[in-house]
């Protein structure tokens, strides 16, 4: 499963897609915006038809790396609130350590690669009642 | 020829537009585009060191010749995924 959404991330949907009989190991990842002072929520943009080749392509990279199973990405785009997952990594291998491996590297390449860009939008004030 | 230029993020803010039509010669390569689009759009000049260029997709370099119609994307330094 590689998907771009502007819907809240189905974590389990996204664990389920690479379960399989011949995994031993399944390993879920979720980035979340995290509370912060200046943070009410994160805008993420996109390009969204060279994301999805690279995201597709990062996949199938790390499944040659690593020697996994399957592997899924689903990065959440718009505004995300705070404590929403903005990002899932779900990797299935036969054994534990390739699943962690895989899954540690492949959040490394897309905060490296994704044409994905963040940023915090205002906060809103506080209405005097 | 017609080039479709995409811009994002911080590149958006300061040309204030999401897509230009944009005009080359033929056999002009990215390299001279910018020279180009970045001279009419100054504010962009600081921000050309860390700039990535992608050509219908695929990241480009600055002596990738240019076709008619190719859709050229301004990408600031990504910032995907959480903190």
């Amino acid at each position: 499963m590689i998907e771009i959404t502007r819907r809240r991330i189905d974590a389990n949907a996204v664990l389920e897609s690479v379960r399989r009989d011949d995994a031993g190991a399944v390993v879920l990842f979720l980035g979340t915006v995290r509370a912060d002072a200046a943070v009410a929520a994160l805008d993420y943009e996109v390009y969204v038809p060279m994301a999805k080749q690279v995201l597709a392509d990062l996949a199938e990279r790390a499944k040659a790396k690593f020697g996994v199973l399957d592997l899924s990405i689903v990065h959440r785009i718009g505004r995300v609130p705070l404590g929403g997952d903005s990002v899932a990594v779900a990797c299935a291998s036969a054994h534990r350590r390739e699943a962690f491996e895989a899954c540690a590297w492949v959040m490394d390449e897309v905060k490296r690669i994704v044409p994905i860009w963040k940023s915090i939008p205002p906060k809103r004030a506080r209405r005097s009642r | 020829m017609r080039l479709h230029v995409l811009l994002f993020a911080t590149y958006r803010e300061i040309v204030d537009a999401k897509e230009v039509a944009w005009t080359v010669d033929a056999g002009t390569t990215v390299g001279r585009f910018l020279d180009a689009f970045v001279a009419a759009h100054p504010r962009l000049a600081r921000h050309r060191g860390s700039m990535m260029v992608a050509v219908n997709l695929a990241v480009a370099d600055p002596e990738t010749v240019l076709h008619e119609d190719d859709e050229v994307a301004l990408l600031p330094p990504v910032s995907g995924g959480c903190a």
